[in-house]
C-alpha cells in the first residue's frame, strides 16, 4: 500500500527531503497568500503611503503645486472647523460604540436561545446592516421631518436633523440601529463557541440567569468584546454617508454634523486642496491606530479557550 | 470540405464588407462627436436643451453632440475627469466654483478662439461675462442667469390694502407693517427672510457694501455698509414683521409662500415653476427686487453658470463651435424660448414673465468670491445662522468672517 511516507524518497537526502517538503509547503502557503497580499499592497498600503506623501504638498487637480512641509498639519491644528469635526467624530464614536455593543450583545443573547421564529429574528435584526445606508438615511430624513412620523408618535415639532442640538444625536440613533445587527452576528458566533458544560455547571450550582450572564458569559466573551470594540470604533470614526446625506453635504446646522471624513471630502472637492485633505486622512489614521493600541492594552491578550 | 467552404464564404463576405466600407468612407464627410455635460435640474430644462442641441446639429451637420448629464455630485465627477485628463468637450461651470477651477488650470482660455472666429462678446451683460474672467483671460461664457425678485401673495396684499409693488426699503417696511396690523397673514409672518448670504447679500449691495475689494485681494466683510445691511435685514425679524423658513416650519421661503405662511418673499425665477406645480391655487405676483432708495441703492445677486472647455478636452475646435452657438444669439434664443432660463445676452430679450428679474442685470453681482473660499462661505452661513438664533452679535460675526476670508485670500 503506498503511503505518503513511501512517496518521500528516503535515502541519502532523507532529512533534507523532509525539510524540503516543509519548505515546499511554506512556499505553497506564501503563494496562496501572495495574490491577496498584492491586492492589499496595491489598494491599501500604496494609497496610504501616497497619501502621507501628498500631505506634505500643496496638491491640486493636476498634482504637485508646491512643497509646503508641515504647513497643512499646522493649518489643521489652528483650524476651528477641523477642531469641531474632530470633536463631533469623537463624541459620535464614544456614544455609538457602547450603544452598538450593548444592543448587539442583547440581540445576540435573545437570538441564541431556542425561541420560536429564531431564524426570522436573526435575519430581521441583521437586515438593516445589509441595506444601503443612503437609502436608509433618505427614509430617515422623511420620518424625522418636523411633520414626520416620529413627531406624530412622540409629539412636538422638532426638525430632528435640522436642529443643531439634535442632529448629531439623531445620526447616533440611526447608526446604532443599523449597525448593531453586525455586532449581533459577531457576538452570536462568540456565544455559540462557549462550551455548554460551563452552563451545565452553573445550573448545577443553581446560579440565577443574571449572575450566569455577568459572571460567566460576559467574561468569556472577552475576545469578542475586543473584536467588536475595535471594529466598532474604526467604523464609527469613519462616519460619512449619513452625515453627508442628512446635511446635504454641508456638515449640518452650524457644523453640528461635520465629521472628519466629511470635512476631508469637502476640502478635497470644494476647496480643491488635496494636500490638506490628505493631512486630515493621515491624522485620522494616527488617531484610529492609537485607539486600537489602547484597546489592545486594555483588553489584554486574547485568552486561549 | 465543409469547413474550408465555410472559411471561403466568410472570407468572401469579409472582403465584400471591406470594399463597401472603403468606398463608403470616401462618400461621407468626417463627423466629430463632442460631449456636452452638465447637471439636469428638471425635465423641462432637459427638453429645452435637447431642442437647442437639435438646432445646432442642423446648422452644423459635421458635428454630433453627445449630451450626457452627470447625476449626483457634479463637482466630484468633474474633478475626477480633470485629474484623469479626460474632461468632456463642453461642460457647465457654476460661477461659485469657477475661481478654483480656473486657478488650477482645468479650463481652456478662450480668447484666441474668440478672436479667430470674431465672436461678438459685447452683447453679454458685462457683470455676467466678467464672472468668467480670470487674470484677464476669458474661460467661459454665461449660458443664462437668475437674480432675485419679490414675490407677494395677491390676496393677502389686497386684504392689507396694498395696491402697488414695494419699490424701496421704506415701501417694504410700510407694507410689512400694514400686513402685520391687518393680520393678513394668520399663522405666519408678513415677510419670509432666509438666513442666507445668497439672499441677504442683495441688501448688502443695495447698501453700497461688498464682500471683496475690486482686485479680490482683501475682504470687505467687516465694514459699516455690510453691518448696516445685516442689521436692517435682522430688524424685520426682531420687530416681529418677518421670520426665517425654519421658524415658519417650512424648508424655504417658496414653501412659505405656497403654504400661505408669508405674504412677501425674496426668491428667483425658480419659484414660478415650483408654485405652478406644487401650489397652483395660491395667487401671487412677481415684482423686481427693492432698492434702498427710489433712485439709488440698487443691488442684486446674479446666479450664473458658464459653458467652458477643458484644458485637455479632445475636440477643442468643434467644442468652441458648439459653445459659441449655445451662447450665441441663435442658440440662446432657442434655449430661453420656453422660459426655463433667462438670457445672458442683451440682444436676446427675456420673456415677459422674466422681466422683473431681467431688469436687475446692470446691478447684479455674480455669486462668486475667490479661489479657496468654499469653507469661508460655509462658515459665513453658519455664523449668520448663529446671529439669527440670537447666539452671536453681528459685530462678532463680521469679525470672524473677515478673519477667515483674509486667511483664505492669503492662500490658507
Amino acid at each position: 500500500m503506498r503511503t505518503i511516507a513511501t512517496r518521500l524518497r528516503p535515502g541519502k537526502r532523507g532529512a533534507a527531503t523532509v525539510g524540503g517538503a516543509r519548505l515546499r509547503e511554506a512556499l505553497v502557503g506564501y503563494a496562496f497568500v501572495l495574490l491577496p497580499m498584492a491586492v492589499f499592497g496595491v489598494f491599501f498600503l500604496y494609497p496610504i503611503g501616497y497619501a502621507i506623501y501628498i500631505s506634505f504638498f500643496d496638491w491640486g487637480i493636476y498634482g504637485k503645486i508646491a512643497s509646503v512641509g508641515t504647513h497643512n498639519y499646522h493649518y489643521l491644528f489652528h483650524d476651528h472647523v477641523f477642531g469641531l469635526a474632530l470633536k463631533n467624530t469623537l463624541f459620535f464614536t464614544f456614544t455609538v460604540v457602547p450603544i452598538q455593543m450593548a444592543l448587539g450583545l442583547a440581540m445576540a443573547i435573545v437570538v441564541n436561545q431556542k425561541i420560536r421564529g429564531r431564524a426570522f429574528f436573526r435575519s430581521a435584526f441583521y437586515f438593516p446592516s445589509l441595506t444601503s445606508s443612503a437609502a436608509i438615511t433618505a427614509i430617515a430624513i422623511f420620518i424625522l421631518n418636523a411633520d414626520g412620523l416620529l413627531n406624530k408618535i412622540v409629539g412636538g415639532h422638532t426638525p430632528w436633523f435640522e436642529n443643531e442640538s439634535t442632529a448629531l444625536w439623531s445620526i447616533v440613533g440611526l447608526i446604532s440601529w443599523t449597525t448593531s445587527g453586525t455586532m449581533m452576528l459577531f457576538y452570536l458566533a462568540a456565544l455559540q463557541s462557549i462550551p455548554t458544560d460551563v452552563y451545565e455547571a452553573a445550573a448545577i450550582d443553581n446560579t440565577g440567569t443574571w449572575r450566569t450572564f455577568w459572571k460567566i458569559t460576559f467574561p468569556l466573551l472577552k475576545p469578542a468584546h475586543f473584536f467588536v470594540a475595535v471594529v466598532s470604533v474604526i467604523g464609527a470614526m469613519k462616519v460619512f454617508d449619513q452625515a453627508f446625506i442628512v446635511s446635504h453635504g454641508t456638515g449640518g446646522p452650524n457644523n453640528s454634523t461635520m465629521t472628519m471624513v466629511l470635512y476631508l471630502y469637502r476640502t478635497a472637492i470644494y476647496d480643491v486642496h488635496f494636500g490638506r485633505a490628505a493631512a486630515m486622512g493621515v491624522l485620522l489614521l494616527v488617531i484610529i491606530m492609537a485607539f486600537t493600541l489602547i484597546q489592545r492594552i486594555a483588553f489584554g491578550r486574547p485568552e486561549v479557550q | 470540405m465543409r469547413t474550408s467552404l465555410g472559411v471561403l464564404l466568410a472570407l468572401a463576405v469579409a472582403a465584400a464588407a471591406l470594399a463597401a466600407g472603403a468606398s463608403a468612407g470616401h462618400r461621407v464627410a468626417k463627423v466629430t462627436t463632442v460631449t456636452l455635460t452638465g447637471w439636469a435640474s428638471s425635465p423641462a430644462e432637459t427638453a429645452s436643451l435637447q431642442d437647442t442641441i437639435a438646432a445646432f446639429e442642423k446648422a452644423y451637420p459635421a458635428i454630433k453632440v453627445n449630451y450626457s448629464p452627470i447625476n449626483g455630485d457634479y463637482a466630484t465627477s468633474m474633478i475626477a475627469k480633470f485629474a484623469a485628463r479626460t474632461p468632456p468637450d463642453v461642460f457647465y461651470v457654476d460661477s461659485s466654483v469657477f475661481p478654483d477651477w480656473a486657478k488650477q488650470g482645468a479650463l481652456l482660455p478662450l480668447d484666441s478662439y474668440v478672436k479667430k472666429t470674431h465672436f461678438n462678446t459685447t452683447a453679454f451683460y458685462p457683470k455676467l461675462l466678467n464672472a468668467f474672467r480670470y487674470q484677464g483671460h476669458l474661460y467661459g461664457f454665461p449660458k443664462d442667469w437668475s437674480s432675485l425678485g419679490i414675490e407677494v401673495n395677491s390676496a393677502m396684499m389686497a386684504k392689507a390694502g396694498i395696491t402697488s409693488a414695494p419699490k424701496t426699503w421704506a415701501d417694504l417696511n410700510a407694507d410689512a407693517t400694514k400686513l402685520n396690523n391687518t393680520n393678513a397673514v394668520p399663522g405666519g409672518k408678513p415677510v419670509c427672510l432666509s438666513a442666507d448670504w445668497a439672499r441677504l447679500g442683495a441688501f448688502v449691495f443695495q447698501n453700497g457694501g461688498s464682500f471683496l475689494n475690486a482686485t479680490k485681494t482683501a475682504a470687505t466683510w467687516n465694514t459699516p455698509q455690510v453691518a448696516g445691511a445685516v442689521n436692517y435685514y435682522l430688524s424685520y425679524i426682531q420687530r416681529g414683521l418677518a421670520a426665517t423658513p425654519a421658524q415658519l416650519g417650512v424648508g424655504w421661503c417658496g414653501e412659505a409662500l405656497g403654504k400661505q405662511k408669508a405674504a412677501i418673499i425674496m426668491e428667483g425665477p425658480w419659484v414660478q415653476p415650483y408654485m405652478s406645480s406644487t401650489f397652483p391655487d395660491v395667487g401671487y405676483k412677481v415684482y423686481p427686487m427693492v432698492s434702498k432708495g427710489p433712485t439709488k441703492g440698487f443691488g442684486n445677486w446674479a446666479f450664473t453658470v458658464s459653458y467652458s472647455i477643458g484644458r485637455d478636452s479632445p475636440h477643442k475646435n468643434q467644442a468652441w463651435t458648439l459653445l459659441s452657438y449655445l451662447t450665441g444669439p441663435k442658440g440662446m434664443k432657442v434655449w430661453t424660448s420656453k422660459g426655463v432660463a433667462m438670457s445672458s445676452r442683451s440682444d436676446v430679450k427675456p420673456l415677459p414673465s422674466q422681466q422683473p428679474f431681467a431688469l436687475a442685470a446692470p446691478y447684479s453681482h455674480p455669486w462668486q468670491f475667490a479661489p479657496g473660499f468654499h469653507t469661508v462661505t460655509d462658515q459665513a452661513g453658519n455664523e449668520l445662522q448663529a446671529v439669527f438664533d440670537g447666539k452671536e452679535s453681528v459685530a462678532t460675526m463680521l469679525q470672524n468672517i473677515q478673519s477667515l476670508a483674509t486667511t483664505a485670500l492669503h492662500g490658507g
